[in-house]
């Protein structure tokens, strides 16, 4: 008989903005993740009920996922900015904090729902519109021939994360690194559609960051190899090697739940051994000098292969295959069955034993041009190293989106200030018209002008840390920060240079605070004076994308009106 | 208490208290609805039958109310909340009408039975007056306000300007999704539904099949992609199968397979079971690509579109069995890759499905609108031809309450006609229905009632006196209600409509004709009773009464 269970009813909510719990909770979520935001962000823990692993972090991609509530509202927040970091790696905590910040103006503003969602939306067009306009003032365009912006950028993402611990040298070395890594992978010739190469990261604990390095090619963990690989074997010209993707172990579970009969007297063990060996004895004929095995080879065949000069490295894991497919050029062999093809070998041009700490790693050079190259992190311990590994893959997207689009925003809060003056400036001179074509009054257009205009700033404010003040100057719009243990005085000697370091400090400059109302002014673009060099620079299309993710979601939060919850 | 007997104040409790969740998301101020599934999924939705879906009720007449609703949704696509306000409205008049004059008869012992009496005698008093009445109403005082979208129109003229908004159909549908997404992206999502439906070129100029077409194959035919904004989303040309390609190797006991193949001039192979990369071999050898695990939705859509037939024994294959590709590529799509219809983006899995459902949904409301194939009722031979009752294919009106008031004016117009030669005791049921209908635009307009006052007198004071000598507009310029069409509210399908009032009249007599509920006892009743009253003090916010 079929159990019936009934379902219950479901939990409902009105209003959810209205609603306190969840109020308070979005304030949390907002208060926890801006306090990681920026290179003197505040570094989380986070650890599970049972104990054991602890991460200390203060990344996006990380921290959120470890946020779990039961409120479906928050959620949806987080999922959002997940899905966000999960396509561009960077940006997550910008997002996250414009979002929650315009949800929370946006309601305490007191804006009717669908008037806040109207005029979000039409100044994030003002906004992505101005961004993408070739003559916008906080936008650098990328320069291939110099590497001095591609380092910039990846030693901006580096160092807006304090958890991985670097000194400046360790920041300026790894950053150097990331550019060497992404410059490998982008191959220099050939014809057609451009595909970009990998690299593949190899963390090594215990050592200085220092050294860390790249190499071109792939480096393969040999440390449980029982004998040492004669130096001999090494510098041959082009290595023949052949890859299996099929285990040669010599058992049968790939045959599933089938079952074998077995003639009387047969024994199939020693017939799959020999199976072995016959690969074995094809590859030794073909002068196969690299054996390279993605699962478990057997040791009778790992011995008669040694035993005839040929280097054999098994395990090497799923994540490694199709690198080294594309290095090689090999096929890989799936079946055992059939005779080896010609085309299923690769080629591999010399090997290279490489030490780290107590690991051994077999460097094998590719034949030709490839855009395969290795790069090995070490840091002192592993949470550390966790952290950078992270870092390193961040850096290495980031600086791959740069191909889609080379251009860079200016960080340092930069870039948020000046966007919140242009918009102010440019929502003023038709604030008649555009009211009237959204639908709403002039003063709900100034209000919600506002409550956008100051969550972009809040967010650019949320860099510091250290209980120092933002400012704003008010000619180029850019970001300020006063240092707390400084005069409150507006000399020349308080600031050095503006959040991105293009703007100097000058005694024609005049300053605000941020969080006070200034007269709307047009910024000033720099871009034409290239006297000095950006210190800090974000993704342009990681923040494009996470500034419309940060506005849509804010929107969605505004819209949602009831939440029902399945309880079942 | 296994048996409760009918109470007409709890039905009309509950249903209030549906019209209250409903009414969050109902109208140009309503707001969206997050909620999670029981595998702890959040997803988000206006729509209607979604909402009372998730709400898991527990009155088995309200589990009544939201199946009538879902049935008659996933029929029409369209009306789901503006039912609920309907039926709302309607209990209200009938229960105001039926504690005024309970005492029809003494036979009944009690008020309660009285007044439940005169309820489902009013009930059905009403739906009698529709299907006798509405069909000739609708096609009288309100088609004649409308106009009719013509497909051909559609598929051939804009095909040269795509973005336009001008169009009635994209119109139709641009107002349709403000009501299901939100208005900020209603726009772009109509846009792509217009183009999605104008590329798919057919031979058959019969929209409804058309409309079938896309409505049997929509899960085939989009591909939902997270983590960007929805502004990405796009169409794309070809069909994209969701999977990876898998460039295979060898194999001894497929190889007879492949050569036959191979001899057929096969290159790209699709299968809908997943195949064991050593099993599968020798197809790379053989320069053959290899897509599997197709799903069915995708694989009958492509056999549609091919005219193949799918191999089901592999010792038997004939030409018949072949399909060419004229392209074949990979597209990107984030971090899947596809083989290469629509891209829906979202920021995250909730609103794709979201999107895609009302998508779906916009499809149907289409197909009801165009499948009808003119209903005609009232083709008595006396009647003048221009009385005659028809509801033409693809007839709309400006959206925004305008079906409800002119409808309303056409009951109470009708009302006077009749009442000069009947008796007075008929006239309260039209004027029942007339009055439940004017709720639907009050709720529109409810932030600003000043505003519905101002539109509707607007109206009528368009409506001439005899509108018989109207003729039937069939161009947009023609829309006779100038005075709406300022306020660029979009367009409404009169089909939809008035299959919508019809449903809702038929639900309602249902209701009421309940006359005790039995209960039959498990032992999960006593469990799920005290979730019950746990989850109503919640959704009971406002009780009317």
């Amino acid at each position: 008989m079929a159990r019936l269970v009934r379902k219950s009813p479901s939990l409902c909510t009105d209003l959810p903005l209205d609603n306190d719990d969840i109020s308070t909770k979005l304030n949390l979520l907002r208060k926890l993740l801006t306090s990681c935001f920026g290179p003197t962000g505040k570094l989380k823990q986070v650890h599970n009920n049972v104990g054991g692993h602890v991460v200390t972090t203060s990344t996006s991609s990380v921290l959120l996922p470890a946020v779990s509530s039961s409120q479906p509202f928050v959620n949806l927040i987080k999922t959002s900015i997940l899905n966000h970091v999960s396509r561009f790696s960077d940006c997550g905590l910008f997002a996250a904090a414009l979002c929650l910040a315009l949800t929370e103006r946006a309601k305490q503003s007191g804006l009717g729902g669908n008037v806040a969602i109207g005029l979000n939306q039409h100044l994030l067009s003002l906004c992505v519109g101005y961004l993408q306009r070739d003559d916008c003032g906080c936008k650098v365009k990328l320069d291939f021939c110099s590497s001095q912006n591609l380092m910039t950028l990846a030693r901006s993402v580096i160092s807006s994360k304090p958890a991985c611990v670097l000194t400046e040298q360790e920041t300026l070395h790894l950053s150097r690194l990331a550019v060497q890594a992404f410059l490998l992978t982008v191959p220099c010739d050939s014809p057609g559609t451009v595909t970009l190469g990998r690299t593949v990261t190899v963390p090594v604990e215990g050592h200085s960051v220092l050294n860390s390095a790249v190499f071109p090619g792939l480096l393969v963990d040999i440390t449980d190899a029982i004998y040492p690989i004669k130096a001999g074997t090494l510098n041959s010209n082009l290595l023949c090697t052949v890859l299996f993707s099929a285990s040669l172990a010599g058992d049968l579970s790939e045959l599933g739940d089938g079952i074998i009969e077995v003639h009387d007297g047969a024994d199939p063990d020693s017939q799959i051994l020999d199976q072995l060996l016959e690969i074995g004895k094809q590859v030794v004929k073909d002068e196969v000098k690299l054996f390279l095995c993605q699962k478990v080879i057997h040791p009778v065949l790992q011995q008669y292969l040694r035993s005839q000069g040929i280097i054999v490295i098994e395990r090497l894991g799923m994540s490694l295959m199709e690198p080294l497919i594309q290095m090689t050029g090999a096929q890989p062999v799936a079946a055992l069955h059939t005779t080896l093809p010609v085309k299923a070998y690769g080629k591999v041009r010399e090997l290279t034993l490489r030490q780290f700490g107590s690991k051994t790693m077999l460097q094998l050079h590719p034949p030709g041009e490839s855009a395969i190259c290795t790069m090995v992190l070490c840091h002192r311990n592993e949470t550390m190293l966790s952290e950078l590994k992270v870092v390193c893959l961040k850096t290495e997207h980031v600086l791959r989106l740069t191909l889609r689009e080379p251009s860079a925003l200016l960080g340092g809060g930069c870039t948020e200030t000046h966007l919140a003056a242009y918009i102010r400036h440019k929502s003023m001179s038709k604030a008649a018209e555009t009211a009237l074509e959204l639908g709403c009054s002039q003063t709900e257009y100034h209000l919600g002008t506002e409550v956008f205009c100051r969550s972009l700033e809040s967010v650019a404010a949320a860099l510091e840390h250290n209980g120092g003040n933002s400012l704003i100057d008010l000619t180029h719009a850019h970001h300020w920060i006063l240092p707390a243990d400084v005069m409150r005085e507006y000399g020349e000697e308080s600031f050095g240079f503006c959040g991105c370091g293009l703007v100097e400090s000058s005694p024609s400059k005049r300053w605000t605070y941020l969080n006070t109302n200034y007269t709307e002014f047009s910024p000033e673009s720099l871009c034409g004076n290239a006297t000095q060099q950006p210190r800090v620079l974000d993704s342009f299309v990681a923040k494009l994308n996470a500034l419309q993710v940060a506005v849509e979601t804010a929107n969605l939060a505004l819209d949602v009106r009831y939440i029902i919850q399945d309880v079942n | 208490k296994s048996v409760q007997h009918f109470c007409f104040k709890h039905v009309l409790q509950t249903v209030c208290a549906l019209e209250a969740v409903v009414l969050r998301s109902f109208g140009p101020q309503g707001g969206q609805v997050l909620f999670t599934r029981d595998t702890g999924q959040a997803m988000l939705s206006c729509s209607g039958t979604h909402i009372l879906t998730a709400l898991h009720l527990e009155h088995p007449l309200a589990r009544m109310v939201v199946e009538c609703v879902r049935k008659h949704s996933t029929a029409t696509g369209d009306g789901s909340k503006t039912f609920i306000l309907l039926l709302a409205s309607l209990l209200r008049m009938i229960h105001t009408i039926a504690c005024k004059e309970p005492n029809v008869s003494h036979t009944y012992n009690s008020r309660e039975a009285a007044e439940a009496a005169t309820a489902r005698h009013l009930a059905d008093k009403l739906l009698v007056f529709a299907l006798e009445e509405m069909n000739s109403l609708v096609a009288k005082g309100v088609v004649p306000y409308g106009y009719c979208v013509l497909w051909e129109d559609f598929t051939t003229e804009t095909q040269s300007l795509p973005h336009t908004n001008n169009h009635g159909v994209q119109k139709l549908l641009s107002s349709f999704f403000h009501t299901r997404l939100g208005y900020t992206h209603c726009d772009l999502i109509s846009n792509l539904t217009c183009r999605l439906l104008q590329q798919l070129k057919f031979n058959n100029d019969q929209p409804s099949l058309a409309l079938q077409f896309v409505n049997d194959n929509f899960p085939a035919l989009h591909t939902p992609v997270t983590g960007f904004p929805i502004s990405c989303s796009r169409l794309i040309e070809g069909q994209v199968i969701h999977r990876d390609f898998f460039s295979v190797w060898s194999e001894r006991s497929l190889e007879c397979f492949l050569e036959s193949l191979q001899s057929l001039g096969v290159s790209v192979l699709f299968c809908a079971l997943k195949q064991s990369p050593a099993a599968l071999a020798s197809a790379a050898q053989a320069e053959m690509c290899v897509v599997e695990c197709i799903s069915e939705d995708e694989l009958s859509l492509f056999v549609k579109l091919s005219g193949t037939t799918p191999v089901s024994d592999c010792s038997t294959i004939e030409p018949a069995n072949i399909a060419t590709l004229t392209f074949c590529h990979r597209i990107l799509l984030g971090v899947h890759r596809y083989d290469n219809v629509l891209v829906l983006c979202g920021p995250g899995e909730g609103q794709t499905d979201q999107y895609a459902c009302a998508i779906q949904d916009a499809i149907c409301m289409m197909l009801t609108t165009y499948g009808q194939s003119g209903k005609t009722v009232d083709t008595s031979s006396n009647s003048p031809p221009y009385q005659r009752g028809r509801i033409l294919p693809g007839c709309v009106i400006p959206a925004g309450g305008i079906f409800e008031i002119l409808l309303n004016h056409a009951i109470l117009h009708h009302r006077h006609a009749v009442s000069e030669s009947a008796d007075i005791g008929i006239d309260a049921v039209p004027q029942l229905l007339a009055n439940a209908l004017l709720t639907v635009p009050q709720q529109i307009y409810s932030n600003n009632l000043r505003h519905f006052l101002q539109i509707q007198s607007r109206i009528l004071r368009y409506l001439p006196n005899q509108s018989h000598t109207l003729h039937f507009p069939y161009k947009e310029e023609e829309i006779p209600v100038e005075g709406v069409s300022m306020l660029d509210t979009g367009l409404e399908s009169v089909s939809c409509k008035y299959e919508l009032l019809l449903a809702v009249l038929q639900c309602l007599r249902s209701l009421l004709r309940v006359d005790m509920v039995l209960c039959t006892q498990t032992a999960l009743h006593a469990r799920s009773q005290r979730l019950a009253n746990i989850s109503w003090e919640g959704t009971e916010d406002e009780p009317d009464d």
